[in-house]
């Protein structure tokens, strides 16, 4: 009886040994490897269960936009059903051809543990709801800034949080010009006109000065100024700070010399703490930075072989009082590159092609709240939004594909 | 002359109504920011309210509904009397605190971030008020609120009852409590908490998780059909003790070290722990089925207490808070409150086992027929709670989960060889007590 107690101890012991040297010896080699292939980054983790789901049988359209408010509360606009299949929306089709779905409002608003708290959007009284709305922000005193890059989108709005009028900057349907083969209208950009945009992608309010930065856009090719109250434009500039000229610079060439304009879309203009103004020149796979008065800085490019859409969707800084990084959508190719800030070096990406949670299709905008996790959306058929939780800094492979778990 | 009287009066009562009433829904969720800090005979209460809970009161408009700042600092008194003076309990030592002195009512705007700390807070009173001209909607600007109340001495215990659940359908309140020597508690209360000791005595915390782990255990339908499980075909008290005394152990074990944060902190790992719970459920009632051998019962016991005790830790997290400066006391309280559950269990439960099987079924037969109830539910939870886990990927099978699993392979082994040496050393003390208990005979 001894002899096997002391046997079965011997093996606890020789076991528990030979763990420990294993442990040693993967904790040497991870080092090693964590030198070579590795990199001190922003760590995050997708959360499959946000947002809970939608009431009413709704779905998400194309989703064009995120912001989070000082609440940590997430807003979405989306698409809705214009951008729904028959077989996504069979509930609202005259007569329904199903049981499900519909599309849901376009502005959504969830709370930090992804409730829909409320719900609005659309056409109203006193304004002209975007043909095909883009953008939504979050200003400082808690109104909502929606752009819009339909044929004939050129203004902006701005709603109370629950969604009451409150002011359109531009009219809609300007700078028409001769309808085309279908009959439709067509329009052209007007990068110096200081009333009208032309198909704004996004807006960022500087809670500062009061000043909105439009990103202007899918037809125009500048970023504008607006005084937050009046919507009065300041001041504008296109790429590297010249006046902005909508002449067509034709297709992207990534072995050609920069484009000294930007092209279609100016896709961001997002303002940082020590101010400085990142655009993203999205098919120009590039960001171009700027001091707040539009004086070009520097401009770095990403994935510069990019043909299409290109690679710089949309920014968001990272939550430390120097945001040290910078967090870059790149829905061409399917993924979310970590920059730092200061120098615009790649430290690391995130994300790859694919469905399931921490994949992206089109990952088109990016934004994150207090505590430094990730909203994104994803337009085309991605049509939704994801969190990724911030798991603070640490050792991250350069090149991390699907976002699994590690811990 | 009648009309234009009417009219008159009607063009006098609009030019004299000085506000348009602030009568609205009550919001769906608002979240309450404050500090407390009591220094010499004064406390001081900071208090940030969205406006958009302040009902009923005017406040002056302006345009298609901006806060007419001009105008509004007698609404901004009134609404900070109202809402928030009279409605917050402040008590110092048990003893409700006099109505306090409210020193000042200002707007903020919703991105003002002067609330992340009490002294940025304070100061934000001396900061310039909001330009008059300001276009802030009204129901997105923020009421902050500056409150002194009369108190014997800063080192009194105090508690609160906040009374701000008519503010919204769900009231969310930050609290956090500066004591003078700079130690500071945070505290997060939710709707109606009713009386909350900011800084408990020790008997005070215990007394509060002893009842907080009584009410979890009789609340945890999963814990108690384990606890049906594992006595369905132990009935008599001594193995019973064991078992139970080893689960005890094992919950224990992991609920204080959840506590502190020795827990992985991933996403999965709450479902993780939930479906293993219901694992555990299922694995218990087969075992009654098969007619397992249960006087080894409490080594696998042992194992699935490990697993409970992460789950209760998730039913503890948001209430460790009203420990005060008494982790241990209040975690070890909370066990006594779930062995105290389980014994008002065991208690109704035995004996009315032992009546259905002399009386009902025979006892064979009515444990299977029990366990495969409870067999039943379980697998419910488990495909459940399975199919949420598996909504997380997969951990990618690199080096680095190679190297926790070796760390984990090194705690299991650690607990396993505890467990073996707990078993030779209860075989030795049988063996050595026997010989005695036969000379007694």
């Amino acid at each position: 009886m001894a002899r096997r107690g002391m046997l079965i101890g011997a093996i606890f012991v020789g076991v528990f040994g030979a763990l420990a040297v294993a442990n040693m010896t993967l904790q040497q080699v991870a080092e090693a490897q964590g030198a070579a292939g590795t990199v001190r980054a922003p760590r995050f983790e997708v959360d499959p269960f946000w947002p809970k789901p939608l009431p009413n049988h709704w779905v998400l359209g194309s989703t064009i936009g995120v912001w989070v408010d000082e609440r940590d509360h997430v807003w979405i606009i989306h698409r809705s059903s214009a951008t729904l299949s028959n077989m996504e929306k069979g509930a609202e089709l005259k007569p329904p051809t199903g049981e499900c779905c519909a599309g849901a409002p376009p502005v959504l608003e969830f709370d930090p543990n992804g409730n829909l708290v409320q719900s609005w959007g659309g056409p109203g009284q006193g304004y002209e709801w975007p043909q095909s709305n883009h953008g939504i922000f979050l200003d400082h005193k808690g109104n909502v800034w929606i752009g819009g890059n339909g044929a004939g989108d050129s203004h902006i709005l701005k709603f109370t949080r629950n969604g009451k009028f409150l002011a359109q900057y531009g009219k809609a349907g300007v700078h028409k010009g001769p309808a085309n083969a279908e009959g439709l209208s067509t329009y052209g950009g007007d990068s110096n006109d200081p009333q009208n945009f032309g198909r704004v992608a996004k807006i960022f309010v500087d809670p500062r000065e009061n000043e909105a930065y439009i990103a202007d856009g899918y037809l125009n090719k500048r970023v504008a100024v607006l005084d937050g109250d009046t919507g009065k434009m300041k001041r504008y500039w296109g790429a590297y700070g010249n006046k902005p000229d909508d002449r067509n610079p034709g297709p992207y060439d990534p072995n050609a010399p920069p484009a000294q304009q930007f092209r279609n879309p100016v896709h961001c203009a997002d303002l940082s703490v020590d101010n400085l103004v990142y655009v993203c020149d999205r098919v120009n796979d590039r960001i171009q930075v700027f001091t707040r008065e539009g004086k070009f800085v520097k401009e770095a490019f990403f994935a510069k072989n990019s043909l299409g859409e290109g690679s710089v969707w949309d920014v968001a800084f990272s939550r430390d009082p120097q945001q040290t990084y910078l967090f870059l959508a790149d829905g061409r190719n399917h993924k979310v590159r970590i920059l730092r800030r200061d120098t615009l070096e790649e430290l690391a990406t995130f994300g790859d092609g694919g469905r399931q949670p921490g994949l992206f299709y089109a990952v088109h905008s990016i934004a994150i709240d207090s505590k430094g996790n990730l909203y994104t959306t994803e337009t085309y058929e991605g049509k939704r939004v994801q969190k990724f939780v911030y798991r603070g800094i640490g050792n991250v492979p350069r090149h991390r594909g699907a976002l699994w778990p590690t811990s | 002359m009648k009309a234009l009287f009417a009219t008159a009066f009607a063009i006098g009562l609009l030019i004299a109504a000085p506000a348009r009433t602030m009568a609205h829904e009550i919001p769906n969720a608002i979240v309450v920011q404050s500090f407390l800090k009591p220094d010499g005979q004064t406390l001081t209460f900071l208090v940030r309210v969205p406006l958009s809970a302040i009902r009923d009161v005017d406040v002056p408009q302006r345009g298609p509904g901006y806060l007419d700042l001009s105008r509004a600092d007698d609404a901004l008194r009134t609404g900070a009397i109202v809402w928030i003076a009279r409605e917050v309990a402040l008590y110092e030592e048990g003893r409700r605190l006099a109505d306090p002195r409210l020193v000042a009512a200002r707007a903020s705007l919703p991105s003002d971030r002067s609330f992340q700390s009490y002294e940025t807070a304070r100061a934000h009173f001396a900061d310039p008020r909001l330009p008059d001209d300001i276009d802030l909607y009204w129901e997105q600007g923020l009421l902050d609120i500056w409150l002194e109340y009369g108190i014997q001495s800063d080192q009194s215990r105090l508690a609160i009852n906040p009374g701000l659940r008519p503010l919204a359908q769900r009231v969310t309140i930050g609290l956090q409590l500066l004591f003078p020597d700079g130690r500071e508690r945070a505290f997060q209360l939710h709707d109606d908490p009713g009386l909350v000791q900011l800084d408990p005595r020790w008997h005070q915390a215990a007394a509060d998780f002893v009842r907080s782990g009584f009410n979890h255990i009789l609340d945890g339908i999963d814990h108690l059909l384990f606890l049906l499980c594992l006595v369905i075909p132990i009935r008599r008290m001594r193995t019973l003790i064991a078992v139970i005394t080893s689960f005890t152990v094992a919950h224990s074990v992991t609920l204080i070290a959840s506590a502190y944060d020795l827990a992985p902190g991933a996403l999965w790992f709450p479902p993780l722990v939930e479906t293993l719970i219901a694992t555990s459920i299922v694995y218990m009632a087969l075992e009654n089925i098969v007619g397992a051998r249960v006087v080894r019962r409490w080594v696998i016991t042992f194992a699935f207490g490990l697993v409970h005790g992460f789950g209760f830790s998730f039913a503890l997290r948001d209430t460790l808070q009203f420990a005060g400066s008494h982790l241990l006391t209040a975690l070890l309280s909370f066990n006594v409150g779930v062995e105290l559950g389980q014994l008002l269990v065991l208690v109704i439960v035995v004996p009315a086992l032992n009546l259905m099987f002399r009386y009902v079924v025979a006892e064979r037969m009515g444990t299977i027929i029990l366990s495969a109830l409870v067999a039943h539910t379980a697998w419910h939870w488990m495909t459940d709670r399975g199919a949420q886990l598996l909504q997380f990927p997969w951990p990618a099978f690199d080096l680095l989960f190679v190297l926790s699993l070796v760390r984990w392979a090194m705690v299991m082994l650690a607990l396993a060889a505890a467990v073996w040496v707990g078993r030779l050393l209860v075989r030795s003390l049988r063996q050595g007590a026997k010989p005695r208990a036969e000379a007694e005979v």
